[in-house]
């Protein structure tokens, strides 16, 4: 080695002692200028150095990642604008990273949690890809009644829910004796049991609280958005590859008279955990949890989403039987008397029943006829006792309290469903018998 | 090794290859901040807005291999942004900048800094930031040649010639001043 060569190797050696070589060494030893020149640039290096290094602070990495989520899902929304061309599909990815952009930095997120904001990013773009999905598991509802309805002490009944992202978007939601299809064009809601259809826009509430679940792309926005509102409370956690979130409610409505409580998801203070595939950052999991009476209970198990598969036609199709009865809505019913109230009404209902009068009761009852299941059950009946019309919950009706007994001697207690809440504000029966 | 594959690879694209990115190189990166601005809350902010613009223009930089060298080149051209905003305000030790580095270790910090920088000052910028990037941030001079856009003779020809006259000015004849 010459003197070049060393006094190079010198400011190699300076901070990486590897370079600091035996040949370099050995130069050093014998030759008296490089190294004095190797002693005073060691000597200037060292006063150079900090004495101690910035570490950079907890907060960095949260407030980074939170600022990269936002641009993810800002990108998200932008992309799904111009790739799907279809206005409520954007619109509403849209609307959900917007979300983000709001809600992210309220959420609890401690330093432990920041991977958490960014599989939430992550979740968005996966999700605002999806061609479809398929949704199963189970439920404790009651066979036929609607899609809303739950109950602690109900045995679980098979659900499950099909999307084509489109366009044009296309829905399918079944359980044993129910199913509601939206080809795009209407929904079309058909019971099974007693044989009866309707008709409705595309937006028309025939699965009432399920519909969310099957836009997993917004279903963490309209969560988190719930918390900010003061609905909710969020907790997001990462363990194990997997996202969980998990959102605590309170139930929604007066319950001065509790007779909807726990009977809704929404009626009752329960817990939902969403869970997220860490792989692929999409939805593979949600469970609803009621508490109620010091014990939590399992209402709603989702544990099977299927993304992307290819969905036939004939899923989004109902063929209907030629004797359906056709619900209807209240402006296509046949004019009826004004009534003074709920009560009113219900009896004006039960009367019908008693009398057998089926083109009277049609006035009360939406359909384009009588269900021969109603006729065989009801008709004939006794009025036992009609109790005072009380509200409670979210419902927008009154249920009227009634004892009534059948042909065959058996007696019923139970609550009529019965609203008004229509443009025409015509009494309608809508269940609770 | 994460700083390592990141070396070799590519500029990262999604989400969680840029949370490991931020993992593997936040400290020297702050650090560099630091050593530019002299306090840790500008260091910090300068930071995150590299982070973030290196996100949001990722697919631009899709071809760029040396991206830790890289990222030290956009920390030191905004903390050069954040300097010349400086000049019209108040100046980075101003009473709000001075407080917000309370704790001792903070402010021994802060005086080091200020000092290596009236050091840096007597130097070209060029030798300047060579021997911050050595010096401070422990990049090989394969990675300051990347970082400033030169070549490694040149980077190291500005390294001998920046610690010479560091040396005559902490070590001048009669002993050392400082």
């Amino acid at each position: 080695m010459n003197c070049k060569q060393a006094r190079e190797r010198i400011l190699e050696s300076l901070g990486n002692s590897q370079s600091e070589t035996k040949e370099l060494r050995e130069h050093l030893a014998g030759c008296p200028a490089c190294r004095s020149e190797w002693q005073h640039d060691r000597e200037v290096w060292e006063k150079l150095r900090p004495a101690e290094t910035i570490v950079a602070s907890h907060q960095l990495m949260e407030r980074t990642m939170t600022a990269i989520t936002i641009e993810a899902a800002k990108e998200s929304s932008e992309r799904s604008a111009s790739k799907w061309r279809s206005r409520p599909r954007w619109v509403m990815l849209a609307v959900a990273a917007v979300l983000l952009v709001v809600l992210i930095p309220l959420l609890p997120l401690g330093n432990s949690n920041r991977a958490g904001v960014a599989l939430l990013a992550q979740s968005l773009q996966a999700m605002s890809k999806l061609r479809s999905v398929h949704i199963s598991g189970q439920m404790r509802t009651v066979p036929g009644d609607n899609f809303e309805l739950i109950g602690t002490d109900y045995q679980f009944v098979p659900l499950e829910m099909w999307r084509d992202y489109g366009p044009p978007t296309r829905w399918r939601v079944e359980k044993p004796g129910r199913v509601v299809v939206m080809d795009g064009q209407q929904s079309l809601l058909y019971l099974s049991k007693n044989h009866s259809a309707m008709k409705g826009e595309p937006t028309t509430g025939f699965v009432q609280w399920l519909r969310p679940l099957m836009s997993p792309e917004t279903v963490l926005a309209g969560e988190l958005a719930a918390a900010k509102r003061g609905e909710a409370e969020a907790s997001l956690t990462e363990a194990n590859g997997q996202l969980t979130l998990r959102i605590t409610r309170q139930a929604q409505g007066d319950f001065t008279n509790d007779w909807v409580k726990n009977k809704a998801i929404d009626s009752s203070d329960h817990t939902r955990v969403y869970r997220f595939d860490s792989a692929t950052k999409l939805l593979t999991g949600l469970s609803v949890v009621v508490h109620t009476g010091g014990q939590d209970i399992s209402v709603l198990e989702l544990n099977s989403f299927t993304y992307d598969q290819p969905l036939p036609d004939t899923l989004f199709a109902l063929a209907l039987p030629a004797d359906v009865n056709w619900m209807l809505e209240p402006s296509e019913m046949p004019a009826a008397p004004s009534f003074t109230g709920p009560r009113e009404a219900a009896e004006f209902f039960f009367d019908s029943l008693a009398r057998e009068d089926w083109q009277k009761l049609l006035q009360v009852l939406p359909g384009s006829s009588v269900p021969d299941g109603i006729k065989n059950s009801y008709g004939g009946l006794n009025v036992v006792h009609l109790g005072d019309a009380f509200q409670s919950g979210l419902y927008p009706g009154w249920f009227v309290p009634y004892q009534i007994r059948l042909r065959n001697g058996e007696t019923k207690d139970h609550k009529l469903a019965i609203r008004n809440d229509n443009p025409q504000r015509r009494w309608v029966v809508d269940g609770g018998f | 090794m994460l700083t390592a594959q990141i070396q070799i690879g590519t500029w990262p694209q999604s989400v969680a290859e840029f949370e490991r990115l931020i993992e593997a190189t936040q400290d020297e990166l702050v650090q560099h901040a630091f050593c530019r601005l002299g306090n840790r809350q500008d260091a910090e902010d300068t930071v995150q807005d590299v982070y973030v613009e290196a996100f949001r223009d990722r697919q631009k930089r899709a071809h760029i291999t040396e991206v830790r060298a890289y990222l030290f080149r956009m920390v030191g051209n905004r903390c050069t942004d954040v300097r010349r905003r400086w000049r019209f305000t108040t100046g980075p030790l101003d009473d709000h900048h001075a407080t917000s580095d309370t704790t001792f270790s903070q402010v021994a910090g802060r005086e080091q800094a200020e000092r290596f920088a009236r050091l840096l000052a007597e130097l070209p910028p060029a030798e300047a930031e060579v021997i911050r990037l050595r010096a401070w941030s422990d990049l090989s001079f394969a990675e300051v040649a990347a970082a400033v856009g030169s070549s490694v003779p040149t980077v190291k020809s500005r390294f001998r010639y920046g610690l010479d006259k560091l040396r005559r000015l902490l070590m001048p004849e009669g002993g050392p001043n400082l």
